[in-house]
């Protein structure tokens, strides 16, 4: 049983309800519709009383915490905008990153490319130097076995051509010659001041 | 060996052989020995060896000179080798004729030939050298074939070459 029937019990028990019969002797109740009239004064005072109660102390409370509730939901919409508005902040760092990480790999790959070509001319360049080199080298190695060649020819002919020297004079030389020689010499210094 | 060494060791021999008498003669076969000395290596090894006893050394110098030198030069000699001083012979030489030719006011000529000079040779070539470097010279005459032909003279810093081995040699830079 609710409060409003609480009191229309306890109307009915103070109103006395009178009993009415009608000619026949019957009881006549009133309305089953419509309550009875004290009743209807007790319940509205009650309810008058309840409500009146109701909104001088239940509804504080209730705005309270209406107002806890929409505080606690705007401040949940509030974080959830933020998180929104970090998480688009993060999105855009992200798509940012990205962008920077595209751009890093393009220059990465330009840079990359570059260094390859250079190596590749580098490696062209001085393969090309080395070829001249060696040809170089080995022309002047030639050059040097020829000389050393002509050299050698040149050193073996002076030491064949002094025993030969050598040799024809010391044979040639008999006491006639010597005496001729020494009396040459002899003439030749006495001549000299 | 110091030259004060070498220069003492010619003037004791210079001195003996002036006492002796036979300066002169000692002189001329002691440079002879000299010349014969530097040009033979065997003789060279043979007079230097501290291997070979003194005594032995000694020996080998009376057995080359023996009957070929005066006495007193093979025993000049035989001195000098058997104190161990061989390898200075030539120097000590050299410096007792320079000294012998100094007394005598001369300067060492020495003339280096392929075959030997008559006297007449060895005086007209004297009476040439002197010609032609104004100075008085002991004439100190060496065989030498190496010269092939013609004469070497060297008189003090003074060289007179008219030999063929040095024409030779110039034909050989030439070639």
């Amino acid at each position: 049983m609710n409060v409003l029937g609480i009191i229309a019990t306890t109307g009915r028990f103070v109103g006395a309800e009178e009993v009415v019969l009608d000619s026949e002797g019957n009881v006549v109740t009133h309305s089953p519709w419509l309550p009875e009239t004290p009743e209807i004064i007790w319940g509205g005072l009650a309810s008058l009383i309840i409500f009146y109660a109701l909104y001088k102390f239940g509804w504080p409370q209730m705005k309270k915490s209406f107002n806890a509730r929409t505080e606690r939901i705007q401040k949940e919409l509030d974080a959830a905008a933020a998180d929104k508005a970090a998480a688009a902040t993060e999105a855009q760092g992200i798509r940012q990153a990205k962008g920077d990480i595209e751009a890093e790999r393009g220059r990465i790959m330009a840079e990359a490319k570059a260094q390859a070509e250079s190596i590749l001319a580098e490696g062209r360049t001085r393969l090309v130097t080395e070829v001249a080199e060696l040809e170089a080298r080995s022309a002047a190695e030639i050059e040097a076995s020829r000389g050393r060649v002509g050299d050698e020819l040149r050193a073996e002919i002076s030491r064949l051509s002094s025993a030969a020297v050598d040799h024809v004079v010391s044979g040639s030389l008999d006491d006639a010659t010597q005496q001729e020689l020494i009396e040459n010499f002899i003439a030749r210094v006495g001549a000299a001041q | 060996m110091s030259d004060n060494r070498i220069e003492g060791y010619a003037r004791a021999l210079f001195e003996i052989a002036r006492a002796e008498g036979t300066l002169d003669e000692v002189e001329d076969e002691l440079f002879r020995f000299a010349r014969s000395y530097e040009s033979s290596d065997a003789l060279r090894n043979a007079l230097t060896d501290e291997q070979i006893p003194a005594a032995k050394r000694q020996a080998i110098v009376e057995d080359l000179l023996g009957g070929k030198a005066t006495g007193t030069t093979t025993q000049l000699v035989s001195m000098v080798v058997g104190s161990g001083r061989g390898r200075d012979l030539p120097a000590i030489i050299d410096k007792l004729v320079a000294r012998a030719s100094s007394a005598k006011n001369l300067e060492v000529a020495e003339v280096r030939t392929a075959v030997p000079l008559t006297s007449d040779q060895q005086a007209r070539l004297a009476a040439a050298i002197v010609n032609a470097t104004g100075k008085q010279v002991n004439l100190k005459v060496v065989v030498d074939p190496s010269v092939i032909g013609g004469v070497v003279a060297t008189v003090g810093d003074t060289v007179i070459d008219g030999s063929v081995r040095t024409r030779i040699d110039q034909l050989k830079s030439r070639l």
